[in-house]
């Protein structure tokens, strides 16, 4: 069992040497990096098989952290759940590592490409492992990291440096509500071990904290619900959820291979894969589901119109995966885990080779100058496309989970999803197709240049394909909500009800009729229209909602500190420091002229006149025959005077007198304090 | 031999920078000035890494205590000892001095005796603050630790120097004093005694140890530097040279810290228990404002300085947790915060060194013509705002940890100081190490040297090691943290106590 530890540290194992392994590695680091993951692959099939016939495993490596009442422990759990993701990743890491050892040679930073992407591939595998929330937390951060580096892979350019910034930090502001959702979880149950608290879940119920209690005020809400909020908050960062989903799309300044891995295989598969993996925590907590419906939702939709104004494919790209993961998280807050996580295997396979294909495309049309791929690809982009226009119908619409419509009370509800995700289903046949047609007729519009695609005979035969399709999948759906139902726990039984239904047929059409729509409607900035005029403008700028947060978040915030810098902390502060200096210096100058000039000065001026009149006396009358020793003596003096003078006698009595000052402060306190 | 080490163990680990001292007399010219300085600090680090292994980290007292009468008429002693706690922070002031020596071999070429005669000073008398048993070697040490600095500042430090060196003076002045005050408070309503371990035992009424604890607070409090009395530490970073800045961040700081664990907590429990609500939430001010500030900077070096501000709030803010966690994470994380701010500073030092220049604007697109830099800069970076991976990351987390059993609402805003932490750094990787060269100087600049190199990776070494094995350091400290914290609860209310 222990072997199956080597899932996550043979890519680590890899990094390593790739990292460490100095420039003579150069251009061949994928010959450490592909069998790496290559391996762990490997073990995952086996993982697969192991799973399916004995069920989950647990292997303890080691303890992190033993403070007290508080034990962290990095132990692996591998169940059905984890198994699918594993091959996921591990298997679309491994596409991406053969793919980029042909697609980055010529780069200067090969080697740190392959450095990044085996780290990368080890913290997400380690998260879909980990049985411990604050080691999920930790991966989940480390992978925030690596996409930074893959992003900034092109440093040099601009672009990708604000890119890769802007990705981090929208997934920081993210992660603080998931960081605080592990201590906070950590306070309820008193363990991180995900297992164990999964287990305690129902014990929970009911068990209230007061949100405003710090600022006297009472706002009660369940312990649970707020956890599961926190959940989404972490998932709305990293799965790109409305509204930070504003990293992703310019996430595309990493190079196309990145775009794969993170868009499809891992990343953003964090925030489904972590729902469903707290799956009856966040069945406890009915009005976070909601929420969390809410959102994914909108994202759903929000993607859909945005994909198919885009005029770059690899942007259009990005929102289609937006919506995608949308979708994913509309299915976990109406509590079909199962969905999502069929959904999410779906598209992270089909998402993948898209990009993959775009990226060959992209090269042969930069390459040749124009986009003629040859049929092979195009034919391949096509049935990848469509697959990937019909998951979402099957997975939401087929048979067994037609019952989960009735998670939600309210009828209105129920209606109300239903035609969202109707429409989404049709949306994304729509903007799929503009896609894959746009990167092979660049100017859709003009007749001349359609690719065939879009021919009726191939649309007849599409017909045709959809249903035969359909079938597949519901067929492997069936089996899949069979094999994946233990490891989510608390899910309502499968009814065996037909896997057709009317639902399902409707989906599937609504799916076909996006297809088919994209040929007619082709959105453009020549629509006459004043109203569709302004809402394609609105959507081509992804409703404004990067300049929203430049204007109203970051720029404020940012002014708010240059304020701080320039008014409190200089203007304020550093002015109190220095007047306070000023005071004690105009305070000792004061003491210095009421002491010295008038009082001490004084005095010894009068000593010195008489002195002065008593030497006088005295050379008068004592011996004037002295006058040349006393004339040696008065220029020895004068010296002396001189080189005193030279110390800078005021500052000196300042110095001195500060230091007076402050003993006598003491001196004043120690007495006060003593008696 | 061998047997004056083992006895005498402490005694002999100070004397090493002082033997130091006097050799350094000795040196002819500067290279040797440089070479014995060395030899001196890695001797230093060698005796502290014997007191480490011979250290039994199972006991909860001090060990290798010694003690000799030092002026019996006010009943002073040389005393001193090592527990779990000043193991840690003697260990990194050990790890660090000899770095301090690299880092300056070049970039100092004026007076170069006197300046690793008083990196040599400043060990010693850290070395003696950290293990001192007796109130007054403690506060006399604690002065000498502050002369180095300011003649560091001032005569190798940048063109403001003169102010900065005042500043500093005077602010250490004024918070030495009230410490002062309050060790003499301690002395003479303690039976007359300045010995810390019987002081520990002792129950002093709630008026006393009120004004007492206010007064250590002002003094700890300006060294930490807690907000309001943060204003000296970034003029003093940025004037002062490399191995100053080095030393300020990585070991002065943590003065502030120890002393609140030496001394407050155990002697003064009640009246740390009274003025938790202030500390923390001045920790939670501090972690915010420091954040914020370090956004508005332009120049690198009080970029790094306000951070260090952000992060002693947490340092403060699990030291009054009271619990175990956040105990341990607050002394985790000064240790990390030394070595990663003393990474940051020796990597803004190293770029200085080349083009004098500290503001941000001046760069860029360091990552093509010094690709080693790079990395180093950007791994300390992240290690500073606390990636996990790092140790800063355990260090947080367990102060976290320990401040949410009492109020969730201070966590999620220190949570916020760790995101903008992310912000101002990632920024400053933007605009210095990502994009292109600003200015032809930035274009062609040298990479690392192999002395350079060796500042920095033995630290980025110790702070992933013990961010993936935080444990080696943890088990250190647990059994002096287990003794501490209960000596601090007794001024806890009863329903608090039993929260653990």
């Amino acid at each position: 069992m222990t072997v199956f530890a080597l899932i996550p540290l043979l890519p680590l194992l890899g990094f390593f040497v790739i990292a460490f392994g100095g420039n003579r590695l150069g251009e061949v680091s994928h010959r450490i990096g592909i069998p790496a993951v290559g391996l762990s692959a490997a073990l995952s099939f086996v993982a697969f098989y192991y799973v399916a016939v004995a069920g989950p495993i647990s292997i303890p490596l080691y303890t992190l952290i033993d403070v007290g009442a508080v034990s962290v422990a990095v132990d692996l759990y591998i169940d059905q759940l984890t198994v699918l993701l594993l091959l996921l990743v591990t298997v679309g890491s491994f596409v991406v590592h053969v793919y980029s050892s042909s697609y980055m040679i010529g780069d200067p930073r090969y080697r740190r490409f392959f450095a990044v992407i085996g780290l990368f591939t080890f913290a997400m595998v380690l998260l879909v492992m980990s049985n411990n929330l604050l080691v999920t937390y930790m991966c989940w951060e480390v992978m925030g990291i690596c996409s930074y580096l893959l992003i900034s892979h092109w440093a040099h350019r601009e672009s990708a440096a604000k890119a890769a910034t802007k990705a981090f930090l929208v997934n920081a502001v993210a992660d603080v509500g998931l960081g605080f959702g592990v201590i906070f979880t950590l306070a309820t149950y008193g363990t991180l071990n995900i297992q164990e608290i999964l287990a305690a879940v129902p014990s929970m119920a009911g068990s209230d904290i007061n949100l405003l209690g710090w600022l006297g005020f009472e706002w009660l809400i369940e312990r649970n619900t707020l956890i599961t909020f926190c959940l989404l908050s972490g998932a709305l960062g990293k799965s790109a959820q409305f509204p930070l989903h504003i990293w992703l799309p310019f996430a595309m300044e990493a190079p196309t291979p990145i775009s794969a891995l993170i868009h499809a295989a891992t990343m953003v598969n964090a925030g489904p894969f972590l729902l469903a993996r707290m799956s009856p925590l966040v069945l406890s907590a009915p009005s976070a589901m909601a929420v969390i419906a809410i959102v994914g939702m909108t994202t759903a939709v929000y993607g859909g119109l945005v994909a198919l104004t885009q005029s770059d494919i690899k942007k259009s790209l990005a929102y289609s995966t937006i919506s995608h993961i949308g979708f994913m998280i509309f299915a976990c807050g109406v509590g079909a885990f199962v969905a999502a996580i069929f959904h999410l295997l779906a598209h992270g396979f089909l998402k993948g080779f898209l990009f993959l294909s775009t990226g060959n495309a992209l090269e042969s049309a930069s390459a040749h100058g124009h986009a003629k791929s040859s049929g092979r690809v195009s034919g391949s982009l096509a049935a990848g496309a469509l697959l990937l226009a019909l998951i979402p119908a099957v997975v939401i619409f087929s048979g067994p989970y037609e019952q989960m419509w009735t998670a939600h009370q309210t009828p209105a509800a129920q209606v109300a999803f239903f035609f969202l995700a109707l429409a989404t289903v049709f949306l994304t046949g729509m903007y799929i197709f503009r896609a894959v047609s746009s990167l092979f007729g660049h100017q859709v519009g003009n007749s001349g240049v359609l690719p065939n695609l879009f021919a009726p005979a191939y649309l007849a035969g599409v017909g045709v394909l959809v249903a035969a399709v359909g079938c597949l999948l519901v067929f492997v759906w069936t089996w899949f909500a069979a094999f994946l139902g233990p490891a989510l726990g608390a899910q309502p039984p499968l009814a065996a009800g037909p896997a057709f239904s009317p639902w399902l047929v409707a989906a599937l059409l609504a799916a076909v009729a996006g297809w088919g729509f994209a040929r007619q409607f082709q959105p453009s900035p020549t629509f006459a229209g004043a109203w569709t005029k302004m809402a394609y403008v609105a959507l081509l700028n992804r409703l404004y909602v990067d300049e929203i947060f430049d204007a109203f978040v970051v720029g404020p915030f940012i002014r708010f500190c240059d304020w701080l810098q320039g008014t409190i902390e200089t203007l304020g502060l550093d002015n109190l420091i220095q007047t306070t200096a000023r005071v004690v210096m105009v305070l000792s100058n004061w003491l210095w002229t009421v002491l010295e000039v008038r009082g001490l000065d004084r005095g010894l001026g009068g000593g010195a006149d008489s002195s002065v009149a008593l030497s006088r006396w005295l050379w008068r009358v004592v011996d004037l025959r002295g006058d040349a020793m006393v004339e040696g003596l008065g220029r020895a003096s004068d010296e002396t005077g001189e080189m005193l003078q030279r110390i800078e006698p005021r500052t000196l009595q300042h110095h001195l007198l500060v230091v007076v000052f402050w003993l006598m402060l003491a001196i004043a306190l120690s007495y006060w304090l003593i008696l | 031999m061998s047997t004056i080490l083992a006895d005498h163990l402490i005694s002999c680990l100070i004397a090493v920078p002082f033997l130091g001292i006097a050799l350094l007399v000795l040196a002819k010219s500067d290279e040797w000035a440089r070479r014995i300085a060395l030899l001196a600090t890695f001797a230093a680090l060698g005796v502290a890494i014997t007191a480490l292994l011979s250290f039994d980290p199972g006991q909860s007292g001090m060990q290798f205590v010694e003690r000799a009468e030092w002026m019996p008429t006010f009943n002073i002693q040389y005393a001193v000892g090592l527990d779990g706690i000043s193991m840690l922070l003697v260990l990194l002031t050990a790890l660090l001095s000899p770095i301090c020596v690299l880092a300056s071999w070049k970039s100092i070429d004026s007076k170069v005796k006197a300046y690793m005669a008083l990196i040599l000073l400043v060990e010693g008398a850290m070395i003696v603050v950290f293990t001192a048993l007796d109130l007054f070697l403690f506060f006399m040490l604690w002065e000498v630790t502050m002369i180095p600095m300011y003649f560091m500042i001032v005569i190798w430090g940048g063109p403001g120097r003169i102010a900065a060196g005042i500043k500093f003076v005077l602010y250490s002045l004024t918070g030495s004093l009230l410490l002062l005050v309050g060790i003499l408070g301690l002395y003479l309503e303690g039976g007359r005694t300045f010995d810390i371990l019987a002081l520990s035992g002792q129950t002093f009424s709630d008026d006393v140890q009120f004004w007492i604890f206010l007064a250590l607070l002002l003094g700890f409090g300006i060294k930490l530097p807690m907000i309001p009395f943060h204003s000296w530490l970034p003029d003093a970073h940025s004037e002062a040279p490399t191995a100053g800045s080095v030393i300020l961040a990585g070991v002065l700081l943590k003065l502030g810290g120890y002393g609140f664990l030496r001394i407050c907590l155990p002697i003064l429990p009640d009246a740390s228990v009274v003025f938790a609500p202030l500390m923390v939430w001045l920790s939670v001010g501090a972690i915010l404002y420091g954040a914020c500030l370090a956004l508005a900077q332009t120049d690198l070096k009080r970029l790094v300085a306000y951070s260090s501000i952000s992060h002693m709030g947490f340092v403060t803010l699990g030291i009054f947790a009271f619990n175990e966690q956040g105990v341990q994470g607050a002394i985790l994380q000064m240790f990390n915060h030394g070595i990663t701010t003393a990474a940051l500073f020796l990597a803004v030092g190293q770029l200085y060194d080349r083009t004098h220049s500290r503001s941000v604007d001046d760069y860029g697109g360091l990552h093509k013509q010094m690709p080693r830099f790079a990395v180093a800069l950007s791994f300390f970076s992240v290690a500073s705002f606390g990636l996990p991976g790092t140790a800063n990351f355990i260090g947080e987390f367990l102060v976290l940890v320990g401040a949410s059993y009492t109020s969730f609402a201070r966590v999620l805003l220190a949570m916020l100081g760790i995101v903008l932490a992310a912000a101002y750094m990632l920024w400053m990787l933007q605009r210095v190490v990502l994009g292109k060269a600003l200015t032809r100087a930035a274009a062609a600049l040298p990479d690392l040297s192999t002395r350079e190199m060796a500042t920095l990776v033995p630290l980025a070494i110790i702070i992933f090691v013990v961010g993936v094995y935080p444990g080696l350091l943890m088990e250190l400290m647990d059994a002096s943290v287990i003794n501490l914290v209960e000596q601090a609860r007794v001024g806890l209310p009863a329903d608090m106590a039993a929260l653990d």
